[in-house]
């Protein structure tokens, strides 16, 4: 048998089938990165997501009793859920609650209760407080606390906050307090003075001067 | 038939390669076949269920309690599916065997993976497999979590929210990480229909090729020897074939198992969607993970709030007990067989107690998880008034490390007894074979 010798004068085959792999394979890759660029949707913030905003009003959250006012007299040292309600670009009721991060907890304490560092021009008269009732630790409902009355726990990792001082964490792992929000009395119902005093869950500070602004062109 | 599907597929040579593969006989080499009929029963009760489940969180009538015409009652479509699922004949059933049969998949799998660990199974040449195994470990438990959050109820939607903020906690990427995963922002309009992909066709899609690379691995390296083969006949493969003497072995095994799993499915209730209720703003107290994931949520729950940046990055304690820690435990689990290392091939299941220093890092090791998993139930024991609030990180902490220690050196002391006892039944024996020599 011959043994067939040619040397190839610019490129072996080895090396082309190569390079045409490595090619193809490169291509592929970026594409493919580029596909799952699309996993993500544009995110776009619609009334029913903006968080709350001066002027709306405080609604029950419970699911019996949803988007019912809440009246003053309702309110005690238990918690009550509240959603923001706005309105839509037609002037209808629009409850906020699109983005679940803007549930809130609200509160009524016996005068002189609530201290600081609590912002007690942000309180209605110094007795009832509304703040985000989402845990900053891993986004979870925070519900009162069984053990210790007047305090709220979050069932989730049992980070636990006082209501009556700001919300500031008094136990577990949450990294900051529970964002407090401006509210004013209308008549028997709770209106929200102005945004969330801090950055709530899952804002970083600037995330949340960011989306303030948004809201506040898009409103405008 | 035989002659007539050999003619034309030569399937005698399937035969002689594959089918007539030894199996060891002994009761724990059954653990890993328990996890493949696990998965194969996971994926017969996945595709029925499939036939039924509606994936979408889009809001529909519910159509058991429509409500009224100015107040009308609506759900997401996907927990409606799993109201309608469970109204069926045997449909409440068919979600528990699911449910169930997954807690029991990982179970069996983890006791599978302490058999190889303790007999040095994983030496060369089979480091490849206990990789692949570990891979299928971490993607058996990403698929669980994916199928919890399917029913869309008030539990899966927390637990979506608490996946959703650790995906988001990672530094620099974790928000776009977590937007990409969850169909945007949290949660998003396509979150079902992108977590039902996930559970029905990626994750099982890995988890069956993985399977497969696992089980050819193991037909080409061969199982470990039990013991007695080296006494039978030594550097010999002992054990019966898989067909046809394994092949009934294991339907049986495969009947006794099923039928053990449908009796607690039968029983004891997992995952009731409808006491939970459709997903509102009331948090679900003692929520907890399923129980292969109780440590990272025990660690979460004792690691204290912190919160520092680099290079615009947060690392927060979130991120640090819920990616970091695990990702450092799974690492020292994937290093397992470049620490204990073997030259030649390692052809017979070594005693555990002739490695005592492996033996017992295994056994501290286990005591670690579980310490942290019993923190995971930090909230039941502080109103079971057996800690307080003020001591239980203090006492969960130090018992993290206290009871491993002890866990390490006891063990240690408890092989040395073994052993000496074990030489004091060989001197015995050696003094009465002399004796009665003479």
């Amino acid at each position: 048998m011959t043994r067939y010798r040619k040397q190839d004068p610019e490129i072996t085959r080895r090396r082309f089938i190569n390079a045409a792999m490595g090619t193809t394979a490169t291509v592929g890759i970026v594409s493919l990165v580029g596909v799952l660029g699309t996993a993500n949707p544009v995110f776009r913030l619609t009334r029913d997501k903006m968080p709350p905003v001066e002027g709306d009003i405080l609604v029950h959250a419970a699911a019996s009793q949803e988007g019912d006012p809440i009246k003053i007299s309702e309110l005690s040292e238990q918690l009550v859920r509240a959603w923001p309600m706005g309105k839509d670009k037609d002037g209808n009721n629009l409850i906020r609650k699109g983005d679940p991060n803007n549930v809130l907890a609200v509160y009524r304490f016996p005068k002189g209760q609530i201290i600081a560092p609590t912002i007690m021009e942000a309180t209605v008269d110094g007795e009832i407080v509304a703040y985000s009732d989402v845990c900053t630790h891993a986004g979870c409902s925070v519900a009162d606390d069984d053990q210790t009355e007047g305090q709220m726990k979050c069932p989730c990792h049992s980070g636990q906050y006082d209501p009556k001082r700001g919300c500031i964490v008094v136990g577990g792992p949450p990294p900051r307090g529970l964002a407090q929000l401006p509210i004013k009395q209308q008549g028997d119902n709770l209106v929200v003075g102005g945004f969330f005093l801090a950055n709530p869950y899952p804002f970083t500070e600037s995330e949340w001067e960011a989306r303030k602004e948004a809201v506040k062109a898009q409103l405008a | 038939m035989n002659q007539w599907l050999d003619e034309r597929l030569h399937i005698s040579r399937l035969n002689d390669k594959f089918l007539r593969k030894a199996f060891p006989v002994h009761h724990s080499f059954f653990l890993g076949e328990i996890t493949l009929f696990s998965l194969i029963i996971l994926i017969i009760t996945g595709i029925v269920l499939a036939l039924s489940y509606e994936p979408s969180n889009s809001l529909v009538l519910n159509s058991f309690d429509p409500g009224t015409a100015d107040k009308p009652n609506m759900l997401p479509a996907a927990y409606h599916s799993i109201l309608k699922l469970n109204a069926m004949p045997f449909g409440d059933m068919l979600r528990r065997i699911h449910h169930w049969m997954a807690n029991i998949m990982v179970a069996a799998a983890v006791i599978h993976m302490m058999r190889i660990y303790f007999t040095g199974a994983f030496k060369k040449p089979r480091e490849i497999n206990w990789w692949i195994g570990l891979m299928l470990l971490i993607f058996a438990a990403l698929t669980a979590v994916t199928g919890y959050i399917l029913p869309y109820d008030n539990y899966s939607y927390n637990t979506v929210k608490v996946v959703y903020g650790i995906a988001a906690s990672i530094p620099w990427i974790g928000t776009w990480l977590a937007q990409a995963a969850f169909a945007g922002n949290f949660p998003g309009d396509g979150i079902i229909p992108r977590i039902y992909g996930y559970h029905i066709m990626l994750l099982p899609g890995i988890l069956l090729a993985l399977t497969g690379a696992h089980m050819l691995l193991m037909i080409k390296q061969k199982h470990t020897q039990p013991q007695y083969a080296k006494r039978i006949a030594y550097k010999k493969i002992v054990g019966v074939p898989l067909l046809t003497q394994q092949t009934p072995i294991m339907l049986m095994l495969t009947l006794l198992f099923a039928g053990i799993v449908i009796l607690f499915a039968a029983f004891i209730p997992v995952h009731p969607s409808e006491f939970f209720g459709p997903p509102s703003t009331t948090p679900i107290n003692n929520i907890k993970p399923d129980w292969y994931l109780l440590w990272v949520f025990g660690a979460l729950a004792i690691i204290p709030s912190f919160e520092f940046t680099i290079f615009g990055g947060i690392i927060g304690a979130e991120f640090v007990g819920a990616i970091l820690l695990p990702t450092v435990v799974i690492a020292a689990m994937f290093a397992v067989p470049m620490l204990d290392v073997s030259k030649d091939n390692n052809y017979y299941a070594e005693n555990p107690t002739n490695h005592p220093v492996r033996l017992a890092i295994g056994t501290a090791f286990m005591a670690l998880l579980l310490i942290m998993s019993v923190a995971g139930y930090k909230p039941d024991l502080i109103s079971a008034n057996i800690l307080t609030t003020a001591n239980a990180n203090t006492v969960l902490w130090i018992l993290m490390f206290v009871v491993p220690a002890v866990t390490y050196f006891g063990t240690i002391g408890i092989v040395r007894g073994i052993r000496a006892l074990r030489e004091a039944d060989e001197r015995d024996a050696h003094s009465h074979a002399a004796a009665a020599d003479d």
